[in-house]
């Protein structure tokens, strides 16, 4: 009888279980979510390629900080264990070659913001950045690893859907009446797509992933347990850009951020999911990494941090907050 | 995907939502779990290092993932400020022209690097040299007899050398027929009591030290504590007004020459495993 008892429980479990899964990951959505991060994330691709560009020759090439050649030979093993990064920019000497591969990059990462041809524009996009920062290799932070990593999830959905040249493209297409499959195809229409909520929902986890780890790490330190932390990242001068420094006049004040952070880092992963704690982890988000892109230099990590967290806010949300009233 | 023409109002192409057939969704949950498992093996990896080397079990178990993650750059640590916010890692250039003028250039330079990220790249830079950073001579007798250890250890400092010289390449080209050096600095934070009561700016070049190219000297206490006695790099001349140095950067005419300091090693926090594990690892700033 009592084996009886377990085998239901365990098939009722697994029934559950499988259930769940098909819920989390093949229920449609809706894109408009996506379709905020893809502006986002395409505008911040444009603009650090922008920044690369004007010093173009230091950072590309075999005259750059890091030439050709090291970059290969850091990455292929030649001075310890090899890895699978790799990119042809590896072997790009001509400046003019070197010029047109990143106007081409510059050029995709444009068309990703804009939503232009978005069903090609957004993988050329992630794989163009992905030559780009296996060739950058050193020069690197958390800036590139988030933008890298929305532009991945970006292309595995219809994202240019809405807020796009493809949505006003399409809807050119609909009032003509002429279209065809590859049409249909290439001008997706705005509406809940399995794709949508797969990208969405690998987005997510990553951001839980990052945020995990982020505070596992800290507590591993001591300055994050002893509550000086946060004084000691005010107190950096590379990093700092707005003057913090006064926050050491308040112990109390630094020690409970400091403490707040590793808690909130390492609670994300759970509490962003209930409804009735998501937007207190939301705004702990916007105030961290506001914090970060106004004090300590990083504008540019620090908004795109801010924008991969909106992939918590819900497409219909954003769609009745875009939507002209009636 | 045909390319036959079709009458097409508007109601007709949009269509509800498509349910997904049992076989995608099979393909797809297999291709998720792979993924995920890509995501979260490079950070359990990393997390798992230790003094003795990272967790066997965990690099095992990333060991299936391993070039996915590398080719898709999701092979970070998200080690953010941890674990705890350090001292930051700058390379100083003295370039000296051939009718003797002497410029100091400095690594990340706000005055220089414009805008904010150019600056950020050039700083991550710097913080990489750091990173990578291994002592010359011959590997210490404890490991002599390893000759798998003796290499990695010489390859630990051709890659440094490497890197280091691709850097002085690179001014050479900047600054032709002029003869350059580079040193790495650290600069580290003052602790509370010496900013609020022994009034040391962040800038202050006493929380400045020439990191020497040599073998590894005994590790100095923690940063926070009060300033250890032989970090002490030369004080400002009193005619260089402190408030003439570009904030956030260390003084240029203030950095110490690498002979006229005295012997230190970097205060190095546990992030150090960074510097035994591949590049990208070593490459991963804040």
């Amino acid at each position: 009888m009592s084996i009886g008892l377990v085998k239901t429980a365990a098939s009722d479990w697994f029934a559950d279980a499988i259930s769940g899964w098909d819920r989390f990951w093949f229920t449609p959505r809706l894109p408009h979510t996506l379709g905020v991060i893809r502006i986002a994330t395409g505008l911040m691709l444009l603009y650090s390629q922008f920044v690369i560009a004007l010093r173009l020759g230091d950072f590309l090439g075999d005259q750059a900080w890091v030439n050709n050649a090291t970059i290969a030979g850091l990455h292929r093993g030649d001075f310890g264990s090899s890895d699978a990064a790799r990119s042809y920019l590896w072997n790009l000497n001509s400046p003019s070659a070197i010029w047109l591969n990143h106007i081409v990059t510059m050029a995709a990462s444009a068309c990703l913001a804009a939503g232009f041809l978005t069903r090609f524009t957004a993988p050329l996009a992630w794989f163009l950045q992905l030559m780009l920062v296996h060739r950058l290799t050193g020069t690197l932070f958390g800036l590139d690893q988030i933008t890298t990593m929305l532009a991945m999830y970006l292309m595995l959905a219809p994202s240019g859907s809405v807020y796009s040249v493809d949505s006003y493209l399409r809807r050119r297409m609909v009032e003509s009446k002429r279209t065809t499959d590859f049409k249909i195809w290439l001008f997706p229409a705005a509406t809940p797509s399995v794709a949508a909520n797969i990208a969405t929902r690998l987005a997510q986890l990553h951001l839980c992933v990052i945020y995990l780890f982020g505070g596992l790490w800290k507590a591993r330190g001591t300055t994050w347990w002893d509550g000086t932390a946060l004084w000691f990242a005010a107190a950096n001068a590379q990093y700092q850009s707005l003057d913090l420094t006064w926050i050491g006049r308040f112990p109390v004040i630094f020690s409970a951020l400091t403490h707040l952070t590793v808690f909130w880092e390492v609670f994300y992963c759970a509490l962003v999911w209930p409804k009735h704690t998501r937007p207190l982890m939301l705004a702990m988000a916007v105030a961290v990494h506001g914090g970060i892109a106004l004090f300590l230099g990083m504008i540019t990590f620090g908004t795109m941090m801010i924008v991969a967290n909106a992939i918590f806010i819900s497409p219909e949300w954003i769609s009745k907050l875009t939507t002209p009233k009636r | 995907m045909s390319g036959s023409r079709v009458a097409a109002p508007a109601d007709i192409l949009i269509s509800p939502p498509r349910q997904a057939s049992i076989g995608f969704r099979i393909v797809a949950s297999v291709l998720i779990i792979g993924h995920l498992w890509a995501v979260v093996g490079r950070p359990i990896e990393f997390a798992t290092q230790g003094p003795f080397g990272t967790s066997p079990s965990a690099t095992l178990f990333r060991d299936p993932v391993r070039a996915y993650s590398q080719f898709t750059y999701l092979d970070h640590g998200y080690a953010f400020f941890a674990p705890d916010p350090g001292p930051s890692h700058l390379v100083a250039a003295t370039v000296t022209a051939k009718d003797g003028k002497v410029t100091e250039l400095m690594y990340p330079d706000l005055g220089d690097q414009w805008p904010r990220l150019m600056y950020h790249r050039h700083f991550m830079l710097s913080e990489f040299l750091n990173n990578i950073y291994h002592p010359p001579g011959e590997p210490p007798p404890d490991i002599a007899n390893n000759p798998a250890a003796v290499r990695d250890w010489r390859m630990a400092r051709r890659r440094y050398e490497s890197v280091r010289d691709s850097i002085l390449e690179c001014l050479r080209k900047q600054h032709p027929d002029c003869e350059i050096t580079i040193r790495r600095l650290q600069h580290r934070q003052p602790g509370l009591p010496e900013f609020f009561e022994d009034r040391i700016a962040l800038d202050d070049v006493r929380l400045v030290t020439t990191l020497l190219d040599e073998i590894e000297m005994p590790e100095l206490p923690q940063a926070s504590e009060a300033l250890p006695t032989n970090a002490v790099v030369p004080m400002l001349s009193p005619n260089v007004p402190q408030v003439a140095v570009p904030r956030s950067t260390v003084p240029r005419s203030a950095v110490p020459r690498s002979t006229s300091v005295e012997e230190i090693r970097p205060i190095r926090d546990e992030a150090a495993p960074e510097d035994r594990v591949p590049v990208a690892d070593a490459a991963e700033g804040n």
